[in-house]
């Protein structure tokens, strides 16, 4: 075992992609397996193209017709009413930016307080580990419940501040198990040792070592809290009061239970039943509204996993 | 490693820098998560407003013996545990099977796309899921109606068949999550070292032996991890897919804790009694978290705590 | 400065772009920040109340269920009548309004919402017109004679698409916490039974006495009489299963060509689409049977629907309680009472007299008046009073569903107004609502489920005896008691 700085360098040219001397060695079996393959992926295209399809066609038609199942692969009753009621609202931009600033603050934050837990958690020498790791994992089943929250953000000053979408949450105790058992067991333990000759603490182990070594599980944990962050409305309908400072989730909540505030049809709101096609024509487009973004920034993090991070790092 | 001898203080000493990275977490869940805890005595206390959150009577396990003489009590579990064992047990399996084929794709254009719009259903919100399911299932006219007909599988109406909630219900859960589950063990694949596959490959290794041999240990640590928090589930079901798919006709299959919870009023100031069911939910489910965790360690020496 | 919390609909604009705001501003002299809520009230408004966190006043969103809990939040307005003096005229105008609101101990935390021009009840049952005319029937006066209609447009093909894709008979899916309108316990009217408020959950009045109908006769023949309908194929496959939004798209079929037969709606152009309306005429009333002697009676919903008891209340540790008590007043002026309902002056009403206001036609014309209003102000529910001598030339979907009920007006008539209607603001203690609410829950697990199995798959007969011993098991007579108690303190207020 060399230094572990040699290391990093070998997985830093090691990037070849992992098919490329597979060929000749094919058997009738891999045939056959090769086929299963290809008929499972175009299953699985089309069982989940076709719905996410139906959405988008969805969004441009006449709701009449979609309601009555008459919308099948192009869109009936052609118009754009939805998008032009979702982006006429100002609501939504304001929305937007105020989604974009909690989730990229807060998942910095996440990542922050995540990140070095997991790790320090993930060490066998770590005496208590299995005492703290219970004092998380309690947290997954026990909760004070609303009202206490409530009192506590209100003591903290978090009511009707923006940082209730970023502090409480640092932590996620499941995150947290994900990624202290990626370090536990996709870190070579050899690592460490030649850490520990070349004189590194923990700190600076986890920073140059270990850290860069982990792209793959930062991403995955990163894009959890991400779209934690991008899809919590109930932080903003609980505690806080002012419109300006709501997230897009809770904008478009707004505007797609439009729909069962119809349906609720107490006798006083009787015969707000007219507005019905309107709110359904809006409720295909908020999905889409709400999910291009992320459908954008999908494609940057999967290269994180889908290159063999790893490669020449354990077995050098 | 840790010498044992030095005790505890003696460790935290000279462990310091990994107390300090676990620190700023600590401190995160103890004010936020055990801060407010102390409400969970409301369960056994008669909520009164004027009294303050903690004031109100002690009535010890009042509200809890009302729920267990309820008589939809049964009718709850049993739907509860239905429901969620299947959704687990499935929704356990599928992103693994994904996620190994995913990395049977060799096009890295095909891979990627398959992955992007795997993940996307995630994203769709229950309200518009549920609208989907409605459509697609619709009696006679609906998408899915159409096609089960052909393969052979009919119902007069899906929605309405107590029988069917459960499948409806799991199908449905699967093909929304599988794609976003399975994406924690593309990672896990992607840190598989690719000298093992030439290795394995000139030992003479097929397709399925390099995944039976190579992917899976790569993922096993994930699935026991995963599987370990999953049984922690056991009692949840999600509120708002069920309650939005429920009607009377299959009402009998489909009313859940969750939505018992609900009707009785939750949204009505019954904090007592909703707290003891929330608790008796909670105390269940880590204790199955907990029995799992006890078998993992005795059988793989690994688990969560 | 006044911090002020509105529940509002998710349609609704924002506070600020509404002009009547400012009059509201200049009336007491402040600045008002406003706290918008739509979507998830109910669960906002918990964390609100139980942490004692509220703003100085809100709008239509504390319930008399509410005060039941939290009423010491809760300024007792029945002192602050003098500095409230549109409140006051209103309350010694209109008595009503005063009684709905004041507790047992004499104490007003509300103030209610009064309106004029609503009708007596929200469903009206509509038939296609056309499809008679194409059939050659009559207009339907009994069950057997709706039975026959039904199953001509089920295999005459009325519509005349040369396809089987009518519905003969439709309504909006019952849902698992009970009756909501539209829905087919309706036909219980037939039979004589006057429905009221909390049918929904079963229970009525007869002569004074609280009862519930899941476990009455009457309410056996209307599903015997729905599972006849449902064996013969006239009812929506989906009737059971639909959601609001598909049951309201079957109606209105595919633009010009009509689906539905028989259904309930609002208005004929909500239920059916602007194209379809005309096919459309309001049913009368429906005898159970040729030979009854017992006078059909229509749903009676008046009170709800004029009243309500949402509108507005003050915070009891308000920093400035002239400020929020002269917003309080304001809301109940005469012109701001209309602007509220009905939007701006000079934009969505016009005052064409010193009483007397027009509300005009939407000024987008692809909505119609009811979503409008909906979309420009606080609408139904907002605090206001709509002075009985106030002249209003109605919006159009009033005037309609006035029109839509002339056929079931003998109906209205038969209804015993003084005896057989449970009031819709019926007073209850916590925790009696509480009771009421958890035994609800068992109760129409039972029952719901029960009456959908009946209809769709017969055998009401042979589970009856077994079904009403559940619900009894299940302390419906304890709900009874506890709402006869309720209603008899509010009768003899």
């Amino acid at each position: 075992m060399g230094s572990a700085n040699g290391k990093i360098q070998a997985s830093g040219s090691a990037n070849i992609p992992e098919n490329k001397h597979r060929r000749e060695q094919r058997t009738p079996t891999d045939w056959v397996v090769d086929i299963v393959i290809w008929l499972l992926v175009a299953f699985v295209i089309v069982a989940i193209m076709y719905p996410l399809w139906f959405v988008i066609i969805a969004s441009v038609s006449n709701q009449t017709l979609v309601n009555n199942g008459q919308v099948f692969i192009v869109p009936k009753g052609f118009s754009w009413y939805g998008y032009e009621q979702i982006f006429a609202d100002d609501r939504i931009w304001n929305g937007y930016m105020n989604t974009i600033v909690y989730s990229l603050v807060g998942t910095l934050i996440n990542l922050v307080v995540t990140l070095p837990a997991a790790f320090a958690l993930s060490r066998h020498e770590f005496h208590g580990r299995r005492l703290v790791m219970l004092f998380f994992t309690i947290t997954m089943f026990v909760n004070g419940g609303l009202i206490p929250t409530y009192l506590l953000y209100k003591q903290l000053g978090l009511i009707d501040n923006w940082l209730v979408f970023v502090i409480p949450s640092a932590v996620n105790v499941y995150n947290l198990i994900i990624a202290r058992s990626f370090f536990e067991t996709s870190i070579p333990e050899e690592l460490h040792d030649a850490a520990q000759i070349d004189g590194l603490g923990y700190f600076r182990y986890f920073l140059k070592i270990v850290l860069p070594l982990s792209s793959a599980i930062v991403a995955v944990i990163g894009l959890y809290y991400l779209v934690q962050h991008w899809n919590d409305f109930f932080t903003g309908l609980i505690y806080i009061n002012t419109y300006d400072k709501q997230p897009l989730q809770m904008v478009l909540r707004d505007i797609l239970l439009a729909n069962s505030a119809f349906a609720g049809g107490s006798g006083s709101t009787a015969g707000a039943g007219y507005g019905q096609e309107l709110a359904d024509q809006i409720k295909y487009g908020v999905i889409i509204a709400s999910t291009l973004p992320l459908l954008v920034i999908y494609p940057f993090i999967q290269k994180y996993f889908n290159k063999g991070v790893m490669i020449g790092a354990i077995k050098g | 490693m840790a010498p044992r001898k030095l005790g505890f203080i003696g460790t935290v000493k000279r462990y310091w820098q990994l107390w300090a990275m676990a620190l700023p977490a600590i401190v995160f869940v103890a004010i936020f998560n055990y801060g407010p805890m102390y409400g969970i005595q409301l369960a056994f206390r008669e909520f009164d407003f004027t009294k303050g959150l903690t004031g109100g009577e002690w009535v010890g396990l009042k509200y809890f013996k009302q729920f267990f003489d309820s008589p939809l009590f049964g009718t709850l579990m049993a739907n509860t545990v239905r429901i969620s064992l299947w959704t687990l047990v499935m929704g356990f399996i599928f992103p693994i099977i994904l996620a190994l084929l995913i990395n049977q794709i060799r096009s890295s254009k095909v891979k990627g796309f398959v992955q992007t719009i795997t993940y996307l259903p995630h994203f769709i919100s229950t309200v518009v899921i549920v609208s989907m399911i409605n459509l697609f299932l619709k009696p006679d006219a609906g998408v899915l109606t159409r096609v089960l007909g052909v393969i052979g599988i009919q119902s007069d109406n899906f929605m309405g068949d107590p029988n069917l909630f459960t499948p409806i219900y799991w199908i449905t859960e699967v093909w929304q999550h599988v794609g976003w589950n399975s994406i924690i063990y593309l990672a896990a694949l992607s840190s598989v070292d690719t000298a093992l596959y030439e290795a394995a490959k000139i030992d003479g290794a097929g397709r399925l032996q390099l995944i039976r041999y190579v992917d899976l240990p790569a993922i096993m640590p994930t699935c026991g991890v995963l599987l370990i928090l999953n049984m922690g589930n056991v009692l949840n079901v999600g509120f708002e897919k069920v309650f939005l798919m429920q009607n009377t006709l299959n009402l009998d299959a489909s009313e859940v804790i969750s939505t018992y919870t609900y009707k009785i009023g939750i949204l009505q100031s019954q904090f007592s009694y909703s707290t003891a069911i929330g608790l008796f939910n909670m105390l269940i489910n880590f204790a199955f978290l907990v029995i799992a965790n006890q078998i993992s360690r005795k059988v793989s020496n690994s688990g969560i705590f | 400065m006044l911090t002020i919390a509105v529940s509002k609909h998710s349609l609704t604009k924002n506070m600020s772009e509404m002009n009547w705001v400012s009059d509201l501003e200049a009336e007491c002299d402040c600045v008002i920040e406003w706290q918008e809520v739509s979507s998830d009230w109910d669960q906002k408004k918990q964390a609100m109340l139980a942490s004692g966190d509220v703003p100085d006043l809100i709008l239509k969103g504390i319930d008399m269920t509410d005060i039941a809990t939290y009423g010491s939040l809760f300024e007792d307005l029945s002192d602050d009548l003098d500095a409230m003096p549109n409140v006051k005229e209103m309350f010694e105008t209109d008595p009503t309004s005063k009684k709905i609101v004041t507790e047992t101990d004499g104490s007003i935390h509300i103030l209610p919402s009064v309106k004029k021009g609503w009708p007596t009840t929200v469903s009206h049952l509509y038939i296609n017109q056309q499809w008679l005319d194409a059939v050659g029937m009559d207009m339907p006066t009994t069950w057997d004679e709706l039975y026959d209609v039904l199953v001509a447009f089920k295999e005459q093909d009325p519509n005349g698409n040369g396809e089987a894709d009518e519905i003969p008979f439709d309504f909006h899916a019952p849902s698992t916490d009970g009756f909501g309108n539209y829905e087919p316990h309706l036909l219980l009217g037939s039979l004589g039974l006057t429905l009221s408020n909390k049918s929904g959950t079963g229970y009525f009045v007869d002569d004074n006495e609280v009862q519930n109908f899941f476990t009455d006769e009457r309410y056996k023949e209307v599903i015997e009489y729905l599972n006849k309908l449902w064996s013969a194929g006239l009812i929506n496959k989906e009737a059971f299963t639909h959601d609001y939004s598909t049951a309201q798209s079957t109606a209105r079929g595919d633009g010009d060509t009509a689906k539905v037969g028989v259904t309930w709606g609002w208005t004929a152009s909500d239920r059916f689409g602007a194209e379809l309306a005309d096919q459309y005429v309001a049913v009368g009333p429906l005898k159970a049977s040729a030979d009854q002697t017992e006078p059909v009676v229509g749903e009676y919903l008046a009170d709800s629907l004029s009243y309500n008891t949402i509108a507005l209340v003050v915070s009891a540790t308000t920093k400035n309680k002239e400020a929020a008590l002269k917003v309080a007043n304001a809301f109940y002026g005469e012109d701001m009472s209309v602007e509220l309902l009905w939007g701006d002056l000079g934009v969505d009403v016009e005052k064409t007299g010193d009483h007397s206001y027009k509300v005009l036609d939407p000024a987008d014309s692809s909505k119609d008046s009811s979503t409008w209003k909906w979309t420009e102000t606080l609408a139904d529910d907002s605090p206001g009073w709509i002075r009985p001598d106030s002249e209003i030339e109605y919006p159009a979907d009033l005037i309609e569903v006035q029109e839509d009920e002339v056929p079931m007006q003998s109906a209205f008539d038969a209804v015993d107004t003084e005896n057989d209607i449970m009031p819709a603001f019926l007073q209850l203690s916590s925790d009696d609502l509480k009771t009421i609410q958890l035994n609800n829950t068992t109760i129409l697990n039972t029952a719901m489920t029960k009456f959908s199995s009946w209809v769709t798959k017969g055998g009401v007969e042979d589970e009856w005896d077994d079904y009403v011993q559940t619900l009894k098991d299940a302390n419906i007579d304890e709900n009874i008691e506890l709402y006869q108690k309720a209603y008899d303190a509010y009768m003899a207020e």
